[in-house]
């Protein structure tokens, strides 16, 4: 009750706070109807475009301000700021429908552009470019797949919407790895040495930044049928980022002999392909991981001589 | 002239493939089981941008995050609740979650998973 009396006061401060600096229209939509507007999230008419209001205004001034004023479908009463006055949400209204109807020349550019769509598809199309080729036999070349060009900025990146205003607030990755150290593939960043060579000091902790990690100094070789160089499998690159948890005893049973591992399981994402080609350095690096000679190649190659 | 135009043309529609945006950055995860049915832009998750903050195990043990892109049911509420990203996204850690387009900032129908130039195939069953 007590809490319920301290809300009331609360708002009624609030609400008093409020109409001594009436806000305008314009920053009423800036501050808060934009939030939704701009973008026109759950449906909501964008600001400046003509069409989304039309059909809107044609059930007349008074209802909008009706609407924005108690709420409609999913807009929030007063755009979800009970403080704002009733004045205020009617020239916010007031402010978007001018801002429609400004944009009347562009739905009558949109008009043109619809007039010259058709025509074009009137004329004969030109020959299509032809489309590349991709082999959809032999998914395994998908490792010789040349690297994209690295760290695009969010608004080139080709999955950020460069429509959206938070894409440009992004921290393009090119800036934030300038200091690091380079790789061939993956991020184009070395992580393993960037954080040997304390280029980086990622927590350990959640909240306390000075946990040190549990490091595990441990390799475990694994030998390799064929003439690759067998396996080095190091702990301690792994424990310094991950939790024995994240692998054992899901991805990899703690247990020698244990684990089959082949390329084919890891392509598919078994095994080192839960994180290896996904987030750490792809699969391609194969002398990353197959870094130890065999003995046996050289005498082979003594015994055939 | 004829060609010539034909010849421009092509030069257009080659160059508009040269285009073709860039891959995303490796790791990046697109995350839309909900965020489009609810009427949000799909969200992208930089591992790239928390690695350089965090260990794996911060997120992958300590959050509670599976392993596995599409395996953590996210929803704003369990954020709100400190759950999930909502763990650092507070407003003490890290910015808090009323800043909406920082996350959902992916193109319209996207599919969620890791983008980047993976190799390994998914889901991963292990």
């Amino acid at each position: 009750m007590r809490r319920l009396r301290l809300f009331v006061l609360a708002v009624a401060a609030l609400g008093l706070a409020g109409p001594a600096a009436a806000a305008t229209g314009k920053e009423v939509v800036d501050t808060i109807c934009a939030g939704c507007h701009r973008a026109g999230v759950l449906g909501a008419p964008r600001l400046g475009k003509a069409q989304d209001w039309k059909e809107r205004l044609q059930q007349g001034r008074k209802t909008l301000y009706e609407h924005a004023l108690k709420g409609f479908k999913a807009m929030p009463a007063k755009g979800g700021n009970p403080k704002l006055t009733d004045a205020e949400v009617r020239a916010a209204v007031d402010h978007m429908l001018s801002l429609a109807e400004a944009d009347k020349g562009g739905a009558a550019g949109g008009g043109e552009a619809a007039a010259a769509k058709e025509a074009t598809a009137a004329a004969p199309a030109p020959r299509a470019a032809p489309k590349p080729r991709v082999s959809a036999v032999n998914r395994f070349n998908r490792l010789l797949e040349k690297e994209a060009d690295c760290n695009p900025p969010p608004p080139e990146d080709g999955i950020h919407d460069p429509e959206n205003d938070g894409t440009h607030l992004l921290l393009p990755p090119k800036e934030a790895f300038t200091d690091l150290p380079k790789a061939p593939s993956g991020n184009c960043v070395d992580w393993v040495k960037a954080l040997e060579d304390g280029y980086i000091n990622p927590r350990y902790d959640r909240l306390d930044p000075n946990v040190q990690p549990i490091v595990m100094d441990l390799n475990i070789v694994r030998e390799v049928k064929g003439s690759m160089p067998d396996v080095v499998y190091p702990h301690k690159q792994h424990t310094e980022w991950l939790d024995c948890s994240n692998c054992h005893p899901a991805i990899f049973v703690p247990q020698k002999g244990a684990n089959q591992i082949s390329m084919a399981a890891i392509l598919l994402g078994q095994k080192c392909g839960a994180c290896h080609g996904k987030v750490s350095f792809p699969v391609k690096d194969c002398r990353k991981c197959h870094s130890k000679k065999k003995p046996m190649t050289l005498q082979r190659t003594q015994t055939t001589q | 002239m004829r060609a010539l135009r034909r010849g421009a043309a092509v030069a257009v529609a080659l160059a508009a493939l040269a285009a073709v945006p860039a891959q995303a950055e490796y790791a990046d995860v697109v995350i839309n089981r909900r965020a489009e049915k609810e009427g949000m832009p799909p969200v992208i998750f930089p591992h790239w941008f928390h690695r350089i903050r965090f260990r794996c195990r911060v997120c992958h043990l300590e959050l509670g995050f599976e392993m596995r892109a599409g395996a953590n049911d996210i929803t704003m509420a369990a954020i709100a609740e400190g759950r999930f990203c909502g763990a650092c996204h507070n407003g003490e850690i890290a910015w808090s979650p009323e800043n909406c387009f920082l996350c959902h900032s992916g193109r319209p129908g996207l599919k969620s998973g890791v983008r980047g130039g993976h190799q390994t195939s998914g889901p991963g069953r292990y």
